[in-house]
């Protein structure tokens, strides 16, 4: 089967001499959504450009459908886009932004109003559909914008943060209307967004980018459980990482609060490596000190730490708590209230943190991939 | 502002002022076009209210000692250069606008090889075309050589207007249109041009006034058919009656006008939007 959207070693250097792209390299089958998330700054709109046309390939190709499309020019190709700042015709109705699009691909005007009139029930655009841009709120404006560029039904839609500017309710159920037009159009959806929980929601995969590259291309569980590297192991969730030695490349590490053992080890690491262990908050059980301590070191197969605890948070039945362990370094604890034996912990009581090692990862160093 | 009332006082004053100085002249030109003729002449005090002169401008009087205005060729002439010179300078404007978009190499010198064309004394530049019209064998015409000065003149203005104007453009306007398939031909003229007609508008105006009284240019630059301002010039040096301050009336009456026009395009291409959105908000 041929790939929808194929980037092949794609570069972008701006013309001030700025690399803000390097080395994309990503395959998309057809009506998958595949959410691109990072930092400001890393690529993400960039990269987006260069699939729509707006932004010049400064090195690699991009093939839609097999086609290479480099030199096509953005209205040539079947790809639409959804602006950041939604960029709607401010002269234009609500209805005729939506129109526009088909008018200009040529179909009928009888045809035309019956398909946008559907994507305004949906969206819920149908009382607005004759003002125009500078009567509507944020919220309206972006439905507009996502109306206009589903509208056509391109291959590929593009789209930029779209739903940065929704208050939280409107954003879950703009949400939910999006991932459903989505799978019954099948379009291919390529999803910017800075929030990383909407990208877990949505997609079916997520690329994670740092400083104009790809650091993981994972499905959301994956992603969340085995993060590939420190960077996506940081920004991803709430883990707490430690440095140490690999003894074993099945999973054992070696590391300044003792060893741990049977923990999942990224493919590539070598015994005798130096490696970080990724640990999620959730994986990690807080238990009283003076707890038998025999018994939690057979409960987590020896991965235990002694930590103290910094402050207890609970938020109706979860707790959240962030300890030091030996030498100071902040770990964090997240779990529902009944788990482990931690009743009554308070602050600058010692604390044994017991890990479920199958849920933990371990890394290569940082050092490693700064200098790839 | 409010709490500082004296501050008020004096800003209001001052503004007072500057009209006043502003528009005395006009009005004083205005006063006495009104004298009495044929015998009135172009000074205080008026001898009795009449509007004499301005019948006088149309030939609707007997014929006296004072020769009608020669001024009808030339005001045609004026119009048609600042129409003309009006688009030409508009368009070249919009489209080197348009090209500093995206910075291309040579663009600061290109820019400041547009913007002298404002800037170097008129009768120096004038006296070039003349010379070198001369030189080269081509006859001085009001539709040729002070066609071209007059561009060269105006097209700098419009090309700074339009500047501005693409400046606060939002690029991605277009890229939304094109990427809905939309070619860019159609582009520029459907979203474009809608969203940057005021300046178009303001462009036109600039390139007009200035073309229609462009002096120190037009002076050595032209042949025999005279312009406005020249042919106005012209009769100074006869005698002054208080025909031509009708005449100034009645051009100052044109600019008027014009003004309007322009305001109300204006008003309608920018209030479009809004009231439109106002409407329906209370429909
Ligand atoms: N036109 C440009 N000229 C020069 N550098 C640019 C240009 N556009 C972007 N950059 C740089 O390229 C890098 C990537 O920018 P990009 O807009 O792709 O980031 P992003 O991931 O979309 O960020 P954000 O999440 O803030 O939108 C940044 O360092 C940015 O400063
Ligand atoms: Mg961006």
């Amino acid at each position: 089967m041929i790939a929808d959207l194929e980037l092949i070693g794609l570069r972008k250097t701006y013309p001030n001499g700025a690399t803000a792209v390097q080395d994309v390299a990503l395959t998309v089958e057809q009506g998958e959504f595949v959410s691109l998330v990072g930092p400001s700054g890393c690529g993400k709109t960039t990269t987006l450009r260069m699939i729509a046309g707006f932004e010049s390939i400064t090195a690699g190709d991009v093939f839609i459908r097999g086609q290479r499309i480099n030199d096509m020019p953005p209205e040539k190709r079947p790809t639409s886009t959804i602006f950041q700042n939604f960029a709607l015709f401010p002269h234009m109705s609500v209805a005729r932004n939506i129109e526009y699009g088909l008018a200009a691909r040529g179909v009928k005007p009888a045809e035309r109003a019956e398909r946008s009139r559907r994507i305004m029930e949906k969206l819920d655009l149908l009382d607005i559909a004759d003002r125009r841009e500078a009567g509507l709120s944020g919220g309206q404006r972006q439905r507009v914008a996502l109306a206009r560029g589903l509208v056509v039904e391109p291959q590929i839609l593009l789209l930029d943060e779209p739903l940065g500017a929704l208050d939280a309710n409107l954003r879950r159920s703009i949400q939910n209307e999006l991932k459903l037009l989505q799978r019954t159009l099948g379009i291919t959806f390529i999803f910017v967004t800075h929030a990383q929980s909407e990208a877990l929601v949505l997609s079916d995969r997520i690329v994670v980018m740092n400083r104009g590259r790809i650091e993981q291309v994972s499905r959301p569980v994956d992603l969340y459980t085995r993060p590939q590297t420190p960077f996506v192991a940081r920004f991803i969730g709430r883990n707490t990482l430690v440095g140490g030695k690999l003894t074993d490349a099945s999973g054992s590490i070696e590391t300044p609060y003792g060893p741990m053992r049977g923990v999942v080890a990224n493919a590539l690491l070598r015994r005798g490596d130096a490696a970080q262990i990724v640990l999620p908050s959730e994986a990690l059980e807080p238990h009283r000190d003076g707890a038998d301590h025999d018994r939690l070191v057979a409960q987590y197969d020896g991965n235990v730490l002694s930590a103290r605890v910094l402050a207890v948070e609970v938020v109706a039945h979860t707790r959240l708590i962030r300890a030091a362990l030996a030498d100071g370094r902040e770990i964090l604890l997240e779990g529902h209230t009944g788990q482990g034996s931690a009743e009554g912990l308070a602050p600058g009581n010692p604390l044994l943190i017991g890990l479920r090692p199958e849920e933990a990862t371990i890394v290569a160093a940082e050092q490693q991939q700064g200098k790839k | 502002m409010e709490r500082q009332p004296i501050l008020r006082g004096l800003l209001t004053g001052w503004t007072a002022l500057f009209l006043v100085f502003l528009y005395s002249p006009m009005v004083v030109l205005a006063i006495l076009s009104f004298q009495s003729g044929p015998e009135g002449g172009p000074q205080f005090p008026i001898e009795h209210w009449s509007i004499y002169w301005y019948r006088q401008l149309f030939n609707l009087v007997p014929a006296s000692s004072v020769a009608p205005l020669p001024l009808g060729g030339a005001l045609l002439r004026s119009l048609a250069l600042a129409l003309t010179t009006m688009v030409v300078s508009t368009v070249l404007g919009t489209m080197t606008a348009q090209a500093f978009r995206r910075h291309f190499r040579g663009s600061g010198v290109v820019f400041y090889l547009v913007v002298l064309g404002m800037m170097v004394p008129g009768v120096l530049v004038g006296l070039g075309m003349a010379l070198t019209a001369n030189y080269v064998g081509i006859d001085r015409t009001w539709w040729g050589t002070v066609f071209l000065v007059h561009v060269v003149y105006t097209y700098p203005f419009s090309f700074l207007v339009m500047l501005a104007i693409f400046n606060r453009f939002d690029r991605s306007v277009e890229e939304a249109a094109w990427s809905l398939g939309v070619s860019p031909v159609t582009t520029f003229r459907r979203i474009t041009f809608p969203l940057i007609f005021p300046g178009v508008l303001s462009s036109m105006l600039f390139a007009f006034t200035l073309s229609y009284d462009e002096f120190p240019r037009t002076l050595f630059a032209s042949g025999g058919d005279l312009t406005l301002p020249l042919a106005i010039y012209g009769t100074f040096s006869v005698e002054i009656h208080p025909n031509l301050f009708a005449f100034g009336v009645l051009t100052t009456l044109f600019s008027f006008a014009l003004l309007a026009v322009y305001a109300t395009l204006m008003t309608l291409s920018v209030r479009r939007a809004r009231r439109v959105a106002v409407q329906e908000e209370i429909a």
